[in-house]
């Protein structure tokens, strides 16, 4: 029996009557008079440079209102290319017309004269010395030319276990060019701890493999939109669907030169972000500078074409990884070294390559990380960003050292977790987390100790870990005389976090979940708040959401002392009322008559408020086990189970944390199986879903979810991110069940029928 | 999307005057060509709607069970029509395989031909059902067979102002099968499409049709492997034999989706595995 009545219980969301009436209002439902229809114009090379921008002809068809360009940026920051264009589809210009259709027409009679340059899209080209250099940088000293061939070399191949081409064909070009320096490196990230020469030359068993796993879409399902608008005194509204419109308040600031407080950010409800809806200048500051040039409001809302070629999807990345154990089942060394394909600015998530050490006591690791720069948009944060792709590395090499040892997967790796007061390689000492619990409860849960698998079936295994992020926030929380609880915050709701929030509250106030209600301020009345990613909402707000019921709580105590003229020490707040603890003189009052009370005292109205930033968080840890099956003749495969565990702390609202669970499940099974942007000689060739295939419910069974609770000392009852992890082992969990089940390794993703049915062919080598 | 003239005629001699215009499109479902307008592939300056033109919806079975399909027919009703479903079973689950029941409540089978996709779901259906598919226009009528309709990608024989009013699928199979090779369960396209027909005459396979559809420029008949098949009592080498012929047959194209190379191996796979499905139909 829980010590709690309302945090820890399935509740309805609170936005569950506003979504599913169709009430709730997305950007695209804005709509203020006058409001006029922005376009961008789009690059249509992936590489070129830009010898003219000729307006003249789209300027003359009538409903034309404004044309921008560079030229209308008064920061000069970069929103529109001028000399050269990166990517197919960077913006050029931007059109407002008074129908979309006119400002399409428009966008098209702007004529680009281009000289078009040779492309590179792939990671391993960008970084060879012949590829095209984006950024132009050929002095000895350009910021984009790295000295990592010497990295690349001492990594000592594998050959027979090594199959993919795309190291073989950097090697031959090192053979080519022996003293070159390479290019098109947009950034680097190392880390070391230990010796992994020495954890090699110890090991009994070393696999090496290299790991391709494709850039992908966040796919939310409302594309970037946003409204501005500029009044007649300067001061900018936007309307904006974004999980940070404090973020988006300073983006915009910083980009125009806008003093902060003439913005103002309105969040509309989020139709999914998934870490990809933080960007300002993709919609909202062309937005803002069409209204300023035309004093009306501007809409700018992305088509789910420009989603693909102008979005800021996920990084894909090349990643060497090896790894040495003993044959009684220590890993002793890793290493591993990794390409982020970070498109044509600098930002993949390099710095989570680190993920490849997994929650194993690793005494030796070793990694290096570069960003690259290609032909593509830039990239941005899907979901435990980097985490899904290094530890689809780190997992499935995992599985490969289990069977060359002999050694059941699960048990190896229960054997080589980290428990508390661990060394983390490269990262201080491990907190308490149940790593061992949860992957214990997955293996249980789904039968893995008795398993069995008929012809063409196999079991998968795969654990992925995280931590949620913290960041500022602020709440205030106020007591009306009829004894409800009203909360005003900032923070955009993700998943149910206005929820989560409006628990806590009841539960401190000792009221009924039904009568607090949760309203969110724009920029302009609300506190300060972080933005609504890095699984941080439920942490952050949720810790500030306390500090705020318990400022009330304090408050409440106060005026029921001057009440029931006791002191402070002998009271008790309990089912809604305030109560003398002592038993022989049973008085209460209620939370409503305290409220209305407190409108004619000198201490004025119960509002509380909570302030926070900053506490440590803990890791959390997904584990994961599916069951599938592989048809030989066709090569697809079938989901025949699939249960995922988390250790969430605590669960705040179990059924919003198995829809967290499931969701992220569900996303790392489409990126393992299906999810690919892809690219042919100009750009994207695969910008919708027809082609980028995200999956329906007919594709697996139910996700069965199971909840482990190992508290976070700083969490809100024990809460830690539950958003993030979910879909970090499941790449893994797939291609390990596809090698249990036909004996093929694949470790280039996703894992299409194709590359089955090619890779039985040369007989169960990787595909 | 650009702007345009629309038309709802109520007689076909006016809906093939209009449609006789150049750079005229018909709307039947609409979910082909609407999608094309949005995307700018499609810029027709005139839109002729069939949906008021009588006479062009239902399925109707006559008594030697040869079975009529209206080319204004909806997709879903094809799927559900038990008439088909027991007559012209690969029909009904290529209807099955198209977008989801929403969009199969809109979709018509005629769109689905005239818009003359290889990849189409109900061709391969229509194939081996040895489909007559008629076609009306202000100057008459004529009937053209199925695969003979098709000329290229997007491509047939219609000639302007010719509407299809009509399928007409003679002589049911007794058994048959449709399989389509696909990433995704539900609401993909067919990598390839795989259709089989077949009558059993005591043991002998007769009448075999195989249909196969994202292989080659139109859909085609695999009419090497139906030889090799008719005559012949079914065993595992001759479904084999059969699906290395179809195979053989065809000229898939290397694309986004997959190579080439691949198509062709799916066409032998799969091509053996409808034929074992529609002969234990016929069987049964």
């Amino acid at each position: 029996m829980s010590e709690y009545t309302v945090v820890g219980q399935t509740v309805a969301r609170v936005d569950a009557v506003e979504k599913v009436t169709g009430a709730a209002q997305y950007g695209a439902d804005v709509h203020p008079p006058g409001m006029l229809y922005g376009k961008i114009v789009r690059s249509k090379h992936a590489h070129a440079n830009i010898r003219s921008i000729d307006t003249s002809e789209a300027e003359k068809l009538p409903g034309v209102r404004a044309i921008i360009t560079q030229d209308d940026v008064p920061s000069g920051r970069r929103v529109f290319a001028t000399d050269k264009v990166l990517y197919l589809g960077e913006p050029l210009a931007a059109v407002a017309a008074t129908d979309p259709d006119i400002a399409e027409e428009a966008a098209e009679r702007i004529k680009i004269d281009y000289e078009v340059l040779p492309v590179v899209q792939d990671v391993i080209e960008a970084i060879k010395p012949s590829a095209p250099r984006l950024h132009g940088d050929d002095t000895k000293d350009g910021p984009n030319r790295r000295e990592i061939s010497g990295q690349i070399r001492k990594l000592s191949r594998d050959k027979e276990n090594d199959h993919s081409d795309e190291m073989s064909k950097l090697e031959a070009e090192l053979e080519a060019y022996p003293d070159e320096v390479y290019y098109n490196i947009s950034a680097e990230s190392h880390t070391e701890a230990g010796d992994v020469e020495k954890g090699f030359a110890e090991s009994d068993v070393v696999v090496e493999d290299t790991y391709v796993i494709p850039r992908v879409h966040q796919t939310y399902m409302e594309p970037h939109v946003s409204v501005a608008s500029a009044d007649s005194s300067g001061k900018i509204t936007v309307w904006a669907s974004t999980q940070g419109p404090f973020a988006i308040r300073s983006g915009i600031a910083g980009t125009l030169g806008i003093p902060l407080t003439q913005i103002n950010v309105i969040g509309t409800t989020m139709g999914g972000g998934f870490g990809g809806r933080f960007g300002v200048i993709i919609t909202h500051v062309p937005a803002v500078l069409l209204s300023q040039k035309t004093g009306r409001p501007v809409r700018v809302q992305m088509t789910r074409e420009e989603e693909f070629t102008d979005g800021r999807p996920a990084p894909g990345c090349v990643i060497k990884l090896k790894t040495g154990a003993t044959n009684d089942g220590r890993i002793l060394a890793r290493e591993a070294l990794a390409f982020w394909d970070s498109g044509s600015v600098s930002g993949a998530s390099i710095g989570s390559t680190i993920r490849v050490r997994g929650v194993y006591k690793i005494p030796n690791l070793k990694v290096d990380a570069y960003g690259v720069h290609t032909n593509k948009s830039g990239t941005a944060a899907y979901r435990a960003p980097g985490a899904p792709q290094a530890i689809f590395a780190g997992e499935s090499q995992l599985d490969e050292i289990a069977e060359r040892i002999g050694m059941d997967p699960v048990k190896f790796r229960l054997m080589n977790m980290r428990e508390e007061g661990d060394a983390v390689p490269a990262g201080g000492s491990e907190p308490k987390v149940g790593y061992k619990e949860t992957l214990e409860a997955v293996a249980d849960a789904a039968g893995w100790w008795d398993r069995e698998a008929d012809e063409n079936q196999g079991w998968g295994v795969a654990v992925g870990d995280w931590t949620n992020g913290c960041g500022p926030g602020g709440v205030y929380v106020s007591v009306h005389e009829d004894g409800s609880a009203r909360i005003f915050h900032g923070s955009m709701d993700i998943t149910g976090t206005d929820t989560a929030i409006s628990q806590i509250i009841a539960e401190i106030l000792t009221v009924p979940y039904e009568s607090v209600t949760i309203r969110r301020g724009d920029t302009d009345s609300a506190p300060y708040s972080t933005g609504s990613g890095g699984s941080v909402v439920t942490f952050t707000m949720g810790n500030t959401a306390k500090l705020a019921a318990e400022d009330a709580h304090q408050r409440i105590l106060e005026l029921a002392s001057e009440r029931l003229n006791t002191n402070v020490d002998d009271l008790e707040l309990r089912d809604g009322a305030v109560h003398i603890v002592s038993a022989e003189q049973p008085k209460s009052i209620s939370l409503g008559e305290l409220a209305a009370y407190s409108l004619s005292t000198t201490g004025g109205p119960i509002v509380g408020k909570g302030s926070f930033a900053r506490q440590a968080s803990t890791p959390a840890l997904a584990a994961q086990i599916a069951k599938v099956e592989v048809d030989p003749g066709t090569g697809r495969t079938r989901v025949l189970k699939l249960v995922a565990s988390q250790d969430v702390g605590f669960a705040i609202n179990p059924m919003a944390v198995e829809g967290q669970i499931e969701g992220g499940t569900v996303q790392g099974y489409a990126w393992a199986m299906m999810e690919e942007m892809q690219y042919g000689e100009e750009g994207n060739i695969n910008p919708g879903f027809v082609d980028y295939r995200v999956p329906t419910s007919a594709d697996l069974p139910t996700v069965e979810s199971v909840i482990v609770e190992v508290p976070a000392p700083n969490g809100p009852y024990g809460a830690k991110g539950v958003g993030e992890p979910p879909i970090t082992p499941t790449l893994a969990t797939m291609a390990n069940a596809v090698k249990d089940a036909i004996g093929i390794r694949v470790t280039e993703l996703p894992i299409k029928p194709e590359k089955v049915v090619d890779a039985l062919k040369s007989n169960g080598h990787g595909a | 999307m650009k702007s345009f003239e629309f038309y709802e005629p109520t007689t076909l001699a006016e809906a093939s005057r209009l449609f006789a215009e150049a750079h005229a499109q018909l709307l039947a479902g609409g979910t082909d060509l609407v999608i094309g307008m949005k995307a700018l592939t499609e810029t027709p300056e005139s839109v002729i709607s069939l949906q008021k033109i009588p006479g062009l919806t239902g399925i109707t079975t006559e008594a030697d069970n040869s079975i009529s399909i209206g080319a204004m027919t909806k997709v879903r009703e094809v799927e559900v029509s038990g008439d088909i479903q027991q007559h012209h079973t690969a029909l009904a689950e290529g209807a099955s395989e198209i977008g989801s029941i929403q969009i199969r409540n809109l979709a018509t089978i005629g769109g689905n031909i005239a818009h003359a996709s290889p990849a189409a779901d109900t061709v391969a259906g229509l194939l081996v059902a040895d489909a007559q598919v008629d076609i009306a226009s202000a100057n008459g009528e004529r009937r053209v067979p199925i695969d003979e309709l098709f000329t290229g990608p997007g491509q047939t024989v219609l000639r302007p102002g010719e509407i299809i009013t009509r399928f007409r699928l003679p002589s049911p199979a007794s058994g048959s099968h449709y399989i389509k090779h696909k990433i995704r369960e539900v609401m993909d396209l067919a990598f390839i499409g795989v259709a089989a027909a077949v009558n059993l005459d005591n043991g002998t396979i007769t009448d075999a049709r195989i249909g196969l559809a994202a292989v080659a420029p139109t859909p085609i008949r695999a009419t090497e492997a139906e030889n090799l098949l008719n005559g012949n009592a079914p065993t595992p080498e001759l479904l084999e034999q059969a699906g290395e012929a179809a195979a053989a047959g065809c000229s898939p194209i290397s694309d986004l989706r997959c190579s080439a190379e691949h198509r062709r191996e799916m066409v032998d796979v799969l091509t053996r595995r409808t034929l074992q499905h529609a002969l234990e139909r016929a069987s049964a």
